[in-house]
């Protein structure tokens, strides 16, 4: 009888703990990172032999509770985290930017429209001072535009910086967390329990996927059951209970800018290792977003300076002065790296507004060469020159100058538009200082008797100290002239004259005594063939060697930035399907179901209630027996 | 599959998100008419939209050009009517006072109203236009470009031509200056002229002069001279004064060389000459100082009546010229009008035609949109329902 009071005892010991395990299934149902336990049941040895020396059991035993955990599920879940992380911080910056740049109302576009309409004004009626002070209006608005959307992109760069410090302090944390975890773990493995340590287990799962969705890791687990994590390219952030520690770096080009490093880097970025996860995507938004943005824009800002300088200082004023500049914009920036050895120093201009590309390159000098290489496309780009004032080193538009022969490995990071967007202004504040009129006029006297023509004279070299001396060319005979007087020069009909900086053509058949004058066009306020050539700019290839104009610039910089937010929302769409997918799959193996667990509530009920039936019939077995002994010896 | 309740919420939530994105989404376009809103909706009509964005402002700009341009060429047009009809003015008046019986006190009245006349020209070459720019002063639009002096007027503006842009690769000149239309006039008949000189005696009055051969004329200066009342000779004014023709005179006869035919009336008298010179600029100015001066000299002494005829004669040539050289730049004016005209409708249909495609674009298909945020709407109310009847499912229920 004893035997089946035992076996009773152990059923009802081993149910109770069952119910108490499901209690713990429907306990954590919401809990994240919790994985479904079952409770695993054994038959106990049998101990006693019984009547005839057959083996009966000795009731049931509780073999342990495990979890249900599935490592290629979690580790496809973490991966998918980590790309998820990435898209969507990747995602934040790209769709603001989309924002800011718009589509047609109150953007970038319209502002250069009004500015190049504001032109035209000015040509309808040059003298109008109100014509020209709208047109300075215009380009004030045209600027600060510029300026404004420089202002923002570079404060979404300042929001990359602090999420990449709070990424990193709690990647910091979580690794120490799994440290700890991890030394927890092989105490409960070297004391030799036997039991698995599901909580512990569950922690740190959890850890691991709050982690992969700050940055991308790979893991390992040694025999002692401690997992070491590594992020980027194999770099150890958990190896046993030692972590190392992740650390931003001021970029070695640009301090404003943070990198990220480890305690074991001696300093070196590890930037193009981090791919994922949300620090991965920060470090994307800022390379292949933010940047590029405000180098295009940049881009554009030096283009429209350059082009709009350039007109105006071929014109004339109206208080009869060439035009002096419409817009200052900032020159290339070129910073020499902070690993540089020693203090030599570069100066970049641009020689060649057509073949200015808005990417950053990289110059670098050893063994007695120079070598440049395109940072966004990586390609080498051939340089000519030799990097000193007399001869600047050439390429892409730009032209170069070395303070001194730099040390061998040195670099150095040119940023031919970076700062143009943010310190586009108009330095014209006189509307009368705008150049409407041409620098130069030409006349035919009224005493001419042949029938030659003089064309308007276009200036050529706006530098020439001698643009706006008057020249008399007089012919000597119909096809001979001389200017000022002096000389005899053979004449073509049509054919180009140039001097002091200026070109014009003589047609058809003057004669004898026949006297053509280019002057000064000061007086000419009526004037408005440099602010119609100013205008009509707008349609004027100025990049890409004279096939892309400022506006069509403009239009590709916002179609290329709406095209990337629509890229990386579709990426993100696609990327979160897949991660409900492997939540899923993870759900599907791990995840608590209470119908299950219920059903499971009353079969163990049911298996309780049968043992304690079956003690109750063990007693009272028991109790006839006594019975039927006491009635025989009373 | 195992299907945790843990997962049927996510999954409820991260759709209904999704859902009512959506929703949003379809409100914002009913909202603004757009049917994007941003670059990344749809980036390539985006840059399509921008482009014609672009092309739409431009050509309404162009618009405003040539409405400025019209405002300028119809001022300059009515100038040039008023000097067409000054000019007429003046040659009725040069008729009327070579018409032989005038006497000396009527000249003098004559004069005064040619000098009335030459005011009123003034006025013109000065007129300005709305915005107080000078519009025959070519580009020197704030200097007064014309100012009387004894011999007629001086010109202070320049030889400039304002242009503006009415189309893409197409500008009109919106005025012409001074110097071409009251200055650059020939004399005479255009190619030639004949002046007597001041010493004549006889009554020599040169008649009709024309061109019978351009190709024989060069451009050279000739002295018709007379030997005797009855002869004459034609030499040529360059060195060594060759001879050109001579012959026998009878008044009203044509003497022709060179190309050139030359009706001389009256009586010459022997060692008169009249000077044949290729002809040269004048200023309308000039030509009426010139009338002016002759109609005062007066018509005393048959000398200074043979003058005045010949006088009067050489300033109905030129005024004659001027007529046909303003025809000829309101003529322009006119062209430019008309070529405004055209590209003004071009514009407006063109505009048209942009403003469709944008709208056509970026316009938001209200009926469709409306039809989606109703179904997305069914969408939204149809989950909640489902997930509202699957979360009664529970066996807890039933375990009592």
């Amino acid at each position: 009888m004893s035997d089946a009071f035992g076996i009773d005892l152990s059923a009802l010991q081993a149910f109770q703990q069952a119910i108490a395990v499901t209690s713990n299934n429907v306990a954590n149902a919401n809990t994240p990172g919790y994985d479904e336990e079952s409770i695993n049941l054994t038959t106990a040895a049998p101990q006693t032999v019984g009547f005839g020396g057959v083996p009966i059991g000795d009731g049931v035993s509780v073999a342990g509770v495990s979890r249900a955990y599935s490592q290629a599920a979690t580790n496809q879940l973490n991966t998918s985290q980590s790309s998820l992380g990435q898209l969507n911080a990747l995602q934040n910056y790209t769709s603001q930017i989309d924002n800011l740049f718009g589509t047609t109302a109150a953007g970038l576009s319209t502002a250069l429209q009004t500015y190049y309409n504001g032109w035209s004004t000015v040509a309808d009626d040059p003298t109008s001072t109100a014509a020209r002070q709208a047109l300075l209006g215009d380009a004030n608005a045209l600027a600060s535009n510029i300026n404004s959307t420089s202002t923002q992109l570079n404060s979404l760069n300042s929001d990359v910086n602090s999420g990449i410090v709070a990424d990193v302090q709690q990647i910091n944390s979580i690794a120490t967390s799994i440290a700890t975890l991890n030394q927890q773990i092989a105490n409960n493995a070297s004391s030799g329990s036997g039991q698995a340590p599901n909580q512990l287990l569950d922690q740190r799962d959890q850890l691991v996927s709050n982690l992969s969705q700050l940055v991308g890791v790979t893991t390992s687990t040694d025999s002692n059951g401690a997992l070491n994590v590594f992020v980027g390219n194999g770099q150890p952030l958990v190896l046993q209970g030692v972590t190392t520690t992740l650390t931003t770096i001021p970029d070695q080009f640009n301090a404003s800018q943070l990198d990220i490093s480890t305690s074991t880097s001696d300093g070196n970025s590890i930037n193009s290792s981090i791919t994922s996860g949300d620090l991965g995507g920060l470090l994307a938004a800022r390379s292949q977003a933010i940047n590029p943005a405000l180098n295009q824009l940049g881009q554009i800002a030096t283009a429209l300076a350059q082009s709009a300088n350039t007109q105006q200082n071929a014109g004339m004023n109206l208080n009869g002065q060439l035009g002096a500049n419409m817009f200052s914009v900032g020159a290339p920036l070129a910073t020499a790296s902070s690993l540089n050895t020693d203090n030599t120093h570069a100066t970049v201009s641009i020689s060649n507004i057509g073949s200015l590309t808005s990417d950053n390159y990289l110059l670098a000098y050893s063994a007695g060469a120079y070598k440049l290489t395109d940072t966004t496309t990586g390609a080498n780009v051939p340089l000519t020159g030799a990097g000193t004032a007399l001869s600047p080193l050439s390429a892409a538009g730009l032209s170069i100058v070395l303070s001194a022969t730099p040390a061998a490995g040195d670099q150095f990071l040119i940023q031919p538009t970076a700062q143009a967007a943010g310190t586009l202004s108009v330095a014209l504040t006189d509307p009368s200082r705008i150049a409407a009129a041409a620098a130069v006029q030409t006349s035919a006297a009224n005493t001419n008797t042949g029938s030659g023509t003089i064309g308007p004279a276009t200036v050529q070299n706006a530098a020439n100290p001698a643009l706006l001396n008057t020249t008399t060319i007089t012919f000597l005979s119909p096809t001979t002239y001389s200017v000022n007087g002096a000389g005899s020069f053979a004449y073509t009909s049509g054919g180009t004259i140039s001097l002091n900086g200026w070109q014009t053509k003589i047609s058809g058949t003057p004669a004898l005594g026949d006297v053509f004058t280019v002057q000064s066009n000061a007086g000419a306020t009526g004037d408005n063939t440099n602010a119609l050539a100013s205008a009509s700019q707008q349609a004027q290839g100025i990049l890409s060697n004279g096939t892309t104009s400022v506006a069509g610039a403009v239009s590709a910089l916002i179609t290329g930035v709406g095209s990337q937010a629509e890229q990386v929302n579709t990426a993100q769409t696609a990327q979160s399907a897949v991660n409900t997918q492997a939540q899923t799959a993870v759900s599907s193996v791990s995840g608590v179901n209470l119908d299950q667990e219920a059903a499971n509530l009353v079969q163990w009920q049911q298996s309780y209630q049968a043992a304690a039936q079956a003690l109750t019939i063990a007693n009272s077995l028991f109790t006839s027996f006594m019975d039927s002994i006491n009635g025989t010896y009373s | 599959m195992r299907i945790t309740q843990g997962m049927e919420q996510a999954q409820f939530l991260s759709s209904l998100n999704q859902l009512e994105s959506n929703i949003a989404q379809t409100q914002n376009q009913i909202s603004t008419g757009l049917s994007f809103t941003t670059a990344s909706q749809n980036p390539v009509d985006a840059g399509l939209v921008a482009n014609y964005s672009a092309a739409l402002a431009q050509s309404q700009q162009y618009t405003s050009n040539a409405n400025a341009a019209q405002t300028d060429l119809n001022t300059e047009d009515t100038a040039l009517t008023q000097v067409q009809s000054q000019l007429q003015s003046l040659r009725d008046l040069a008729l009327e006072a070579n018409s032989g019986s005038v006497s000396s006190q009527n000249l003098t009245a004559i004069a005064a109203q040619a000098t009335q006349i030459q005011s009123s020209l003034l006025s013109l070459a000065n007129t300005q236009n709305g915005n107080g720019d000078y519009i025959f002063a070519g580009n020197a639009a704030q200097t007064l470009p014309f100012a009387l002096t004894a011999t007629g007027a001086s010109y202070a503006g320049d030889q400039g031509q304002q242009q503006v842009q009415i189309a893409a690769g197409l500008t009109v000149a919106t005025g012409d200056n001074g110097n071409v239309v009251f200055n650059q006039i020939k004399t005479g008949n255009g190619t030639f002229t004949v002046t007597p000189s001041a010493a004549n005696a006889g009554s020599g009055v040169i008649g009709a002069t024309t061109v019978s051969n351009p190709a024989a004329y060069t451009g050279g200066s000739y002295s018709i001279d007379f030997t005797a009342p009855n002869t004459y000779r034609v030499l040529d004014a360059a060195p060594p004064h060759t001879v050109v023709t001579f012959g026998t005179y009878t008044s009203g006869q044509t003497i022709a060389f060179s190309g050139l035919q030359v009706t001389l009336s009256g009586q010459p008298a022997a060692g008169d000459s009249f000077a044949v010179a290729p002809s040269s600029d004048q200023s309308i100015f000039t030509t009426v100082q010139n009338l002016v001066t002759a109609l005062q000299a007066g018509n005393a002494t048959p000398t200074a009546k043979t003058q005045l005829s010949n006088s009067i004669a050489a300033a109905i040539n030129n005024i004659d010229q001027a007529l046909s050289q303003t025809s000829t730049v309101q003529a322009g004016v006119g062209g430019r009008l008309n070529l405004i005209t055209t590209q003004l409708s071009v514009a407006t249909s063109q505009q048209t035609q942009l403003q469709t495609s944008i709208t056509s674009l970026q316009g938001l298909n209200y009926a469709s949109a409306v039809t989606s945020l109703d179904s997305q709407n069914t969408t939204l109310s149809a989950a909640m329902q489902a997930f509202t009847l699957t979360q009664q499912l529970s066996l807890f229920k039933y375990i009592s």
